[in-house]
């Protein structure tokens, strides 16, 4: 059994801080806790720490660290909070949900409202848009006006529970399952390769349409990026042709926007330090910040590494940390391996 | 009466595995030196009231125990639990909800909406679909935690909330529990009985024996009803609202009211200021539709509390509308015990 408590406890400190895009700041002492590096924050709330050891090549690894949600769009007349979609939000699963909105005097807790189907005049089995649902917050207007205000964000209000077998389950985890891979691939390199030349980049906005990772990479001169993000793990309805499993290990990219040398450089990694690993191929762009990073700046050679997720954009995601801990072992061998060893 | 009715509801007990409920409900009583109970064949908790005064009538008093939830059913090859609903969930509370099997915490399933099919966005799944995720990697392994035939609950806590909210599983009907716990640890003027019943939620079974050993002349029915007002659905369908005071019924889908405890009801809210309110719409059912043909018929009124969201891991009641309630049931008893 792999000892999984370093990963466990970053997980527990980077899922317990909801930070939906554009408030990825309040996340910044959760992983600054981390680091002994001084970081930099850039223009859109990435934020950085750089190891400068004294190895000729240098690297870029990239997760993003805020999460879907919501943004308050208005008030109705009875006191209701209206949202708007922070990213890919699923309409099925809004019913009768706990959520919290980051209103500026604290913290408002709501549910999403619920209206069974005889009486809300839609069609049996069919779902709401989230520009139709609302947030029930207990108040009239004039409290709800004094509380909550336009623009305030809010994200699921569910914990991270253990599952069996070291899964666990939580808003969230995309991508904070791809942070905790950073911080991990942070911490083992530290003593077994001093010399490692790192640009760890927590970014920005991922969710909504990749647009922290670009700036954040601007200028960045890495001879080689890798990118840290979650993808679709299999399930009863999801199969495995669209998906990697849980408990598999990472899952090296293989896609035309993706270098190829590193990914037959990971996949050979893998190999020579038994690490489990599993491939996913995408046969166009990634959906991930591999896609805008690698034609950032003048283009930075760039491989994609991903944790197996399930229910992926919603307050259940499932992952085992199992996963977490072998994505960042095959990208501290792969950076050592680069740094260190002489062949 | 918030702490016990939090304690309540935070308790799990679907329709047929009411045994935590009635245990807890049990040792509350034994300290109220005025009651007798005993728990009858299918596990309703049946418990008499002694007043200062013997009563003309008796009157019943009934909230059952049960909540909705589930029942698994299978175990498929990769561990992950089927499960079938007990009492009417609509499958629109269920995706991604998180559940509670065995103090085992799971998640239902969720196929991603990046790839979803055209026909499948904004369309729930019938249930039949969906599955409980207990990160189990085999059936072998989740067999060690789980049978076909447990019972599984929405995990939810309870939390306090805006002007006067509560947000809870299990409200419907935890809340008719407490508020009779409440009337038992009061002084009566009259003797009277309550029952805590069983299988309210699969069809009201428990509630059908009930008349048979307690003999009533009246049966109160202490419930929550839904609540849908909130915007954008018409007066009518908002059925009650909260904040505006018990819910007094003259219709609904099992049962015709009997007439004159009714406007009794109401005169009685009149002439002691307590808010009171009806349903604008025959909709939902409750444990009148048994106790009213049981026996020899019983007339019977139910006095409910409006919830939101009813049948749900969240379902919301206004703390303001519990006392109004308490007041009206406890008046109307005297009423109808002297009568």
């Amino acid at each position: 059994m792999k000892d999984l408590s370093d990963v466990t406890k970053i997980l527990s400190a980077l899922t317990s801080v909801a930070a939906v895009s554009g408030e990825e700041y309040k996340l910044f002492d959760a992983i600054g806790s981390f680091f002994e590096e001084k970081s930099e924050r850039d223009a859109l709330n990435s934020v950085i720490f750089e190891t400068n050891g004294d190895a000729e090549v240098s690297f870029l690894l990239d997760a993003h660290i805020d999460q879907i949600g919501f943004v308050v769009t208005d008030i109705t007349e009875g006191g209701f909070v209206k949202v708007g979609a922070v990213g890919g939000i699923d309409a099925r699963t809004l019913c009768a949900t706990d959520v919290m909105i980051h209103a500026e005097g604290g913290d408002v807790f709501g549910v999403v409202t619920s209206v069974p189907p005889h009486l809300s005049g839609k069609n049996e089995g069919e779902a709401a848009e989230v520009t139709d649902i609302m947030i029930d917050i207990g108040m009239d207007k004039d409290n709800a006006e004094k509380a909550v205000s336009r623009g305030d964000t809010v994200s699921f209000r569910y914990e991270c529970r253990d599952l069996l077998n070291d899964r666990i389950v939580s808003p969230s985890l995309d991508n904070r399952a791809g942070a905790a891979v950073l911080i991990r691939v942070y911490q083992l390199l530290k003593s077994a390769c001093p010399a490692a030349k790192v640009r760890y980049q927590f970014s920005s906005q991922e969710e909504a349409g990749m647009r922290g990772a670009k700036p954040a990479s601007f200028g960045v001169k890495a001879d080689e990026a890798i990118v840290v993000d979650v993808s679709f793990s299999t399930a009863p309805n999801v199969d495995k042709l669209h998906a990697g499993e849980l408990g598999k290990g990472p899952m090296i990219c293989i896609s035309p926007v993706v270098e190829k040398s590193i990914s037959d450089g990971l996949i050979n990694v893998a190999k020579l330090n038994n690490i489990d690993f599993q491939t996913e191929i995408c046969s166009g762009g990634t959906g991930t910040n591999a896609d805008v990073i690698s034609i950032s700046g003048m283009g930075i050679k760039t491989g994609l590494v991903s944790v197996p997720l399930r229910n992926m954009h919603t307050f259940s995601e499932v992952i085992y940390k199992g996963d977490v801990e072998l994505c960042a072992q095959l990208i501290a061998e792969y950076i050592k391996r680069r740094v260190c060893s002489d062949d | 009466m918030i702490d016990v009715l939090k304690e309540l509801c935070l308790l799990n007990g679907i329709s047929g595995r009411e045994d935590a409920v009635r245990e807890y409900i049990i040792s509350k009583i034994k300290s109220f030196d005025d009651c007798k109970y005993y728990v009858d064949n299918l596990g309703n908790l049946i418990v008499e009231k002694k007043g200062k005064k013997r009563a003309k009538n008796k009157v019943m008093l009934d909230a059952h125990m049960d909540e909705v939830g589930f029942m698994i059913t299978d175990i498929d090859p990769d561990g992950f639990l089927k499960f079938s609903c007990v009492g009417g969930i609509d499958p629109s509370v269920l995706p991604a909800q998180r559940v509670n099997v065995n103090g085992k915490v799971g998640a239902i399933g969720v196929k991603p909406v990046h790839l979803l099919e055209k026909s499948e966005k904004n369309k729930y799944d019938e249930i039949e679909k969906m599955y409980i995720d207990i990160g189990a990697s085999s059936k072998e392994e989740a067999a060690k935690y789980v049978s076909p035939g447990d019972g599984c609950f929405f995990e939810s806590d309870f939390v306090e909330f805006g002007d006067a909210l509560v947000k809870s599983k299990a409200l419907d009907d935890r809340l008719g529990c407490a508020i009779l716990l409440d009337l038992l640890g009061t002084e009566s003027e009259y003797d009277f009985v309550c029952t805590f019943s069983v299988q309210e939620e699969v069809g009201a079974r428990g509630a059908s024996v009930l008349c048979a050993q307690v003999e009533p002349d009246y049966a109160i029915v202490v419930e929550t009803t839904t609540a849908c007002d909130i915007d954008g659905v018409s007066h009518d369908k908002q059925v009650c609202r909260l904040s505006d005071g018990p819910v007094v019924s003259f219709m609904d889908r099992g049962a015709i009211y009997d007439r004159e405890i009714y406007k009794t009801a109401f005169s009685i809210a009149k002439e002691n200021g307590i808010p009171v309110q009806t349903k604008t719409l025959v909709a939902g059912g409750n444990n009148s539709s048994s106790i009213l043909t049981s026996h020899k018929g019983v007339r019977t009124c139910a006095v409910s509390v409006p919830c939101r969201y009813l049948h749900s891991p969240a379902c919301v009641i206004n703390k303001n509308d519990i006392k109004p309630t308490v007041e009206l049931i406890k008046l109307l008893v005297k009423k109808l015990c002297d009568d």
